[in-house]
């Protein structure tokens, strides 16, 4: 992975471009002290990182537009950050780059519960939209596993999921209107609370650009009435294969629950140490979980139960209690950090066809044992969004380099069986060179072309998503 | 006037680079009776590509009729959720809706409150731009972040950025179950204000409407589960009763308008403004029926009313389904909106191959 | 994460210990979310996941401490919501701590500073001085608008508060248990505790003598260092421990706890081990720190008695000592609620005070708007009393409500035969 070459031009005029956003903003907004700028140097990707030229973090609109006016009249990139969360890298600078970030935009600016909205800034974290109106009754459904500590501004940027959108969607189908500052400091309205587009659905394609077309501030969002209840029920199989065909054996029976994860041996390992969940010690777990009253609960799982027991299960189990059901989840939305106390890890995100799991499994497998670096897997199986954990030693030369090797053969494998890089991360720096794998050189244009149109002079986090070489000449 | 007809995406695509004048895309042709340009039509483009029902998805080509797509689900008990409406009766048109018709205009039934709309299912699209170019985007996966979601942006683009020529989707289960419940009322601020009350409860209402009579709310699932949230449901809003009949299909394809003189409007606002604009309307003799919990007002008033000044106050966005004279049929964006809306069109469809007639 | 240590840093076993944690990290940044300082003030530096940075850039280039990395490593108030929040079990206690005493070895503050941090570890730790001190503030209350630092303010305003005098039953002695024994502890009676409320540690052995257990307060015992500690000055934190090392384990034969009724306290004790890992003392060291137990822990291991009255709503505030350092979160509740209270919880439970031991002193503007998020919080639940188990968190919030604030002992202790607290007033 290469970041392109820092503009000189840019990086000679530093000193100057950090006055004038000092004179636009209020004195703690800026930081351009070498040592505040490492903490920006990446986000949760750490295998890559460059300290950006400075930091800018406004508290309002206002001031994300006038801190873009002066990047923009000043032809400086901007990269854009939320809470610096993301597993691909999407905000990682380049050093001539000023980040702005939305850190401190968290108000909840209008809840309405008859019309079942949230208006808020997007600095906001995702579990807090849910922290403001649970007591109500309500919640916001896409539950990315960082939900804790990611903000909204990230989840919009890369569409984030989660492990409920099989039933209640990802970001783009939970996003209503946004406020969105171009990179020329114009803001502007696009969507409301309300349903339809007028015209062309630019949510559409603002919705999971990678803070490419621009800053979102504020955004409205669907809130949902909270299901009377839900209940996970933990299955264990001795093998991934058989996992994966129980799974794809529920959703052609009809049963649609609302989540159904995956995890194998490793992963079980470390959650339960972290969560204490009661996780069964089996080659692969499924957790799926359905939602109503109880009796409907009993009814789904009954349903679910008869097709388990064709396939042999080691363990059926069924949460009996709220404390429970909590660290079952707490367990699987740990998986990652959990991981990170056995080993460094690269974590992938393709999606594939459910009915592919099987044979994908048992292909990352085999790569394993190629390359002699161990996998472990947690993804959402309801939707085939993979999350392979590749085991390597950061501090092991070379090592980083065999892992990203492997990494890419398993995207390649899950665009070859009719699947996609990345199913909720994002592309980012991480998957970018990737993207000749799964589109078309004409594919790529037609995007850029979106690009071309909402930020003409490409400096909007322009070193992300697409190669290099695709971008080369549209970049300054 | 002129029909092609391309047999294959590459004759569709030598066609728009050999054009040099606008075209008219046509699907089905439910939607535009009468051409003024060469027609461009998908009609050939036809057939499923792909059907996984362990799955939940489907792959097929742009021109395949609605009813094939919808009786090919039928066969593995799956439909598509987003219950495109019928354009037919309101516009007065014959022809067999398509998919990619429906998907241009995002076309989406009362279901759209609580599952979504066609833009909602679509996983990928396959179209090509105004200079002849095939373009992929998406794919015929469930979770899909890679890129820019160019496929989406389709929706409700009526064409203009691209003649769509395959599209995927994600498909559902068909319910085991479907109840309707009543509810007589015909002032549109209670029946919002009962239909907020459903769509706020736990019972997963996936349809809820007014048809000036009748607050209406529908539930789909398990048996069981069917019975027990209409009881539920009937607790929660006294008066609520059980129909027989379907209304549905009728409240989604703007049924109760078609017959009158009038120039049809379907405007999407804030579902408490629904209430707010509907009492206006009605007030000034307008005929309309509420959908999606009041968040979307069809409204048959007299011919050339311009209703977008009435609800200036409101927000949302009208767009006018039938009716002659000057009035634009969309709703305009706010200039800078606006302004990147005609962008994205001059580098999709340099020539204007595409622009919308009239 | 990634680390660059040569081998000849990784040979300090500080060192070595701080690479342990770096390397478990994957920058995942939850912490972030639970943050206090980051809460207020929105700058990831101020985050533990920015400071983690900060000291790993700082321990890695072995260059002294500079003053973004002190300021930003000054802002942590040690509450560790982010240990309780990681997945990956950073030890984050331990990285800060070695991070602390490096800036105290490489780092000159600002003589102001030097002045007040210094008055503070030789006044703090001391009850005899702390009472002398208090009385002097007092005196300079009503010039306080004359103080320019506004740390200097904050130690003012801290005398606002009554001050106890010297208890007798805080004096070395061992109390009897009523009727039959069934158990015996040492009580670690505190320093700056008994200066503010000497109610504390009465409640304390009213309770555990009733329930029959025998409370010897050793010679000798005195602060447990943590004021200290946390300053950096690890030297003096370690003679205040090796003090109650050797005072304890006098009466370690047949013990059964060491109980602390300041969890701020006893997070430290617990970490005693870690403390004097490279040093003789350690086995000494380790099994004091096996035996201390919070009073609310020691307490749940005891047969109760059913609960003389009930009713009273008690908000109960988890001090972060308590719910993050000694992760001591069910017992205080369970009790309660034992001994016939009715117990809310606020609003982000997991969000410090403020007081956080000297922090309210050392930054007393991030401390003031957190504790008044925080008596916000509490005060939303509608309660009769708050409780909690540690005196920097009582006198922080009791600062800034009208709520009254007792200590959780004290409550149990009422419940169960013991008088009304005076905290609650008269008879309401």
């Amino acid at each position: 992975m290469e970041l392109p070459r820092p503009n000189p031009m840019v990086l000679e005029r530093r000193a100057e471009i950090v006055a004038r956003l000092k004179e636009a903003l209020p004195a703690d907004t800026v930081i351009d002290d070498p040592r505040g700028l490492v903490a920006y140097e990446c986000d949760a990707l750490t295998a890559y990182r460059c300290p950006p030229l400075a930091v800018v973090l406004p508290r309002s609109t206002d001031e994300v537009a006038a801190a873009l006016r002066i990047c923009h009249a000043m032809d400086v990139p901007v990269v854009p950050r939320g809470a610096g969360t993301s597993l691909a890298g999407g905000s990682l600078p380049t050093a001539d780059a000023v980040v702005i970030g939305v850190a401190r935009l968290t108000e909840v600016l209008e809840t309405d519960y008859a019309d079942r909205i949230i208006r808020l800034q997007t600095g906001r974290t995702n579990l807090s939209v849910t922290g403001a109106v649970e007591a109500d009754g309500f919640f916001y459904a896409p539950d990315p596993s960082s939900q804790l500590a990611c903000a909204i501004s990230g989840n919009i940027g890369m569409n984030s999921g989660g492990a409920h959108c099989l039933k209640y969607g990802v970001t783009t189908n939970n996003l209503l209107g946004v406020t969105m500052v171009l990179m020329d400091g114009t803001v502007v309205e696009i969507g409301g609370a309300y349903m339809d587009a007028g015209d062309l659905d630019l949510l559409s394609v603002i919705c999971g650009s990678e803070g490419q077309l621009g800053i979102v501030t504020e955004a409205t969002l669907r809130i949902l009435p909270k299901p009377e209840g839900a209940r996970p029920v933990l299955m264990g199989f001795d093998s991934s294969r058989v996992a994966g065909a129980c799974v794809s054996d529920i959703i052609e029976a009809g049963v649609l629950p609302v989540a159904i994860e995956f995890m194998d041996r490793p992963c079980i390992r470390a959650c339960e140490a972290f969560a204490h969940a009661g996780y069964p010690d089996v080659e692969a777990l499924l957790i799926i979980e359905v939602e109503g009253s109880p009796a409907e609960i009993d009814h789904q799982l009954r349903l679910i139960r008869e097709i388990a027991e064709r396939h042999a299960p080691e363990v059926i189990r069924e949460s009996t209690s709220a404390e429970e059901s909590a660290a079952i989840w707490l367990g699987r939305k740990s998986a990652f950090g959990a991981m990170g106390q056995i080993n460094d890890y690269m974590c992938l995100d393709g999606t594939i066809p459910v009915t592919e799991l099987p044979l994908v499994l048992e292909r990352i497998g085999e790569l394993s044992a190629q390359y002699g670096l161990g996998v472990a897997n947690v993804f959402h199986a309801g939707d085939g969004n993979m999350h392979p954990l590749i085991l390597f030693d950061a501090n092991k030369p070379g090592d980083l380099e065999l892992c990203e090797q492997m990494g890419a053969d398993i995207l390649r494998l899950c665009v070859e069986v009719g699947g996609c890089l990345t199913g909720e991360h994002g592309v980012g720096v991480e998957k970018r060179d990737l993207m000749t794998v799964q589109f078309s050189r004409e594919d790529l244009e037609a995007q850029l072309k979106v690009k071309d149109v909402f930020d003409p002079k490409w400096l909007l986090n322009a070193a992300k998503v697409f190669p290099l070489a695709v971008t080369e000449g549209r970049r300054p | 006037m002129t029909v092609i007809t391309p047999a294959s995406e590459a004759e569709l695509a030598d066609a728009v680079r050999s054009a040099n004048a606008p075209f008219a895309i046509r699907g089905g042709g439910t939607r535009s009776p009468a051409a003024t340009r060469p027609v461009l039509s998908t009609a050939a483009l036809s057939g499923v590509v792909l059907y996984e029902p362990g799955a939940l998805t489907l792959v097929v080509k742009a021109g395949t009729p609605l009813a094939e797509v919808e009786a090919v689900l039928a066969e593995k008990s799956q439909r598509l959720a987003f219950e495109p409406m019928d354009h037919r009766p309101v516009l007065g048109t014959s022809g067999e809706p398509t998919i990619g018709g429906a998907l241009a205009v995002n076309a989406s039934g009362p279901r759209r409150v609580q599952a979504g709309a066609a833009r909602d299912f679509l996983l990928g699209a396959v179209f090509v731009d105004g200079e002849g170019t095939r373009v992929r985007n998406g794919g015929r996966v469930m979770k899909n972040v890679t890129g820019y979601d160019l496929a989406r942006l389709q929706a409700g683009a009526r064409g203009t950025l691209g003649v769509l020529t395959e599209l995927s989707f994600k498909v559902l289960p068909v319910p085991e179950r479907v109840a309707t419940l009543a509810l007589a009322c015909d002032d549109p601020s209670r029946a919002v204000a009962e239909m907020a009350r459903a769509l706020g409860s736990p019972y997963e209402v996936t349809g809820a409407a007014w048809d000036a009579a009748r607050m209406l709310l529908r539930i789909e699932g398990f048996a069981e589960s069917v019975s027990y949230r209409a009881g539920e449901l009937a607790r929660l809003i006294p008066g609520l009763v059980p129909v027989d009949e379907d209304p549905w299909p009728a409240l989604r394809d703007g049924a109760a308008l078609a017959e009158t003189q009038r120039d049809i409007w379907r405007i999407s606002l804030r579902a408490s403004h629904g209430a707010i604009l509907a009492e206006r309307l009605c007030g000034a003799g307008a005929k309309v029926t509420l959908d999606w919990g009041g968040a979307l007002l069809w409204a048959a008033v007299a011919p050339g009313t311009d209703l977008r000044a009435q609800m200036a106050d409101l927000g949302g966005h009208a767009t006018r389904l039938r009716g002659e004279g000057n009035i634009p049929a969309l709703h305009p964006d706010p200039a800078p909106v606006a302004a990147l809306a005609a962008g994205l069109r001059q580098k999709f469809d340099p020539r204007g191959l595409f622009a919308p007639e009239g | 994460m990634k680390t660059n240590f040569t081998d000849a840093q990784l040979a300090d076993p500080g060192i070595a210990r701080a690479n342990e944690i770096l390397r478990a990290c994957v920058h995942c940044g939850f912490c972030t979310a639970t943050c206090p300082s980051y809460q207020v003030l929105g700058d990831e530096l101020d985050s533990p996941r920015g400071r983690i940075y900060l000291i790993k850039d700082m321990l890695e280039s072995g260059r002294p401490a500079d003053a973004e990395t002190v300021r930003h490593v000054d802002r942590c108030l040690g509450c560790l919501a982010c240990m309780t929040t990681c997945p990956s079990g950073v030890h984050y206690m331990h990285l800060v701590d070695h991070a602390r005493a490096h800036i105290e070895r490489t780092w000159d503050r600002p003589w102001q500073e030097r002045i007040l941090r210094g008055a503070l570890a030789r006044i703090l730790p001391y009850p005899g001085r702390f009472r002398w001190a208090m009385l002097g503030a007092k005196i300079a209350r009503p010039f306080r608008r004359l103080v320019p630092d506004a740390r200097a303010r904050a130690m003012l305003d801290m005398a606002k508060a009554p001050i106890a005098a010297p208890s007798r039953l805080d004096e070395p002695q061992v109390h009897k248990a009523q009727g039959s024994r069934r158990g015996r502890v040492v009580l670690m009676t505190g320093c700056a505790q008994k200066a503010l409320d000497a109610d504390i540690n009465a409640a304390t052995i009213r309770l555990l003598t009733r329930l029959g257990i025998e409370v010897a307060i050793p010679k000798g015992e005195g602060c447990c260092g943590a004021l200290v500690h946390h300053m950096g000055r690890e030297e003096e934190a370690k003679r205040f421990a090796a003090h109650n090392i050797c005072a304890w384990m006098a009466e370690i034969e047949g013990l059964d706890a060491i109980v602390i009724n300041t969890s701020g306290c006893g997070t430290t004790v617990k970490d005693y081990g870690h403390i004097f890992r490279n040093d003789p003392l350690a086995e000494a060291a380790a099994e004091i720190s096996a035996k201390a137990k919070d009073i609310t822990e020691f307490l749940a291991t005891l047969d109760l008695p059913a609960p003389e009255r009930s009713g009273m709503r008690v908000a109960y505030h988890a001090a972060c000592s308590l719910q993050h350092g000694q992760k001591v979160t069910a017992a205080p509740q369970t009790l309660l609620q034992a001994a016939g209270y009715e117990v809310a919880t606020p609003s982000d439970p997991h969000l410090c005070c403020g007081s956080a031991g000297t922090y309210n002193l050392m930054q007393p503007e991030i401390a003031g708007e957190l504790g008044r998020r925080k008596a916000a919080s509490l005060e939303a639940v509608k309660p009769e009393a708050i409780a909690a188990g540690n005196i920097g968190c009582m006198a922080q919030i009791g600062e800034r409500t009208g709520v009254p604030v007792v200590h959780t002992v004290e409550l149990l202790d009422w419940a169960w035969g013991g008088p009304r607290p005076a905290k609650l007033g008269n008879s309401g």
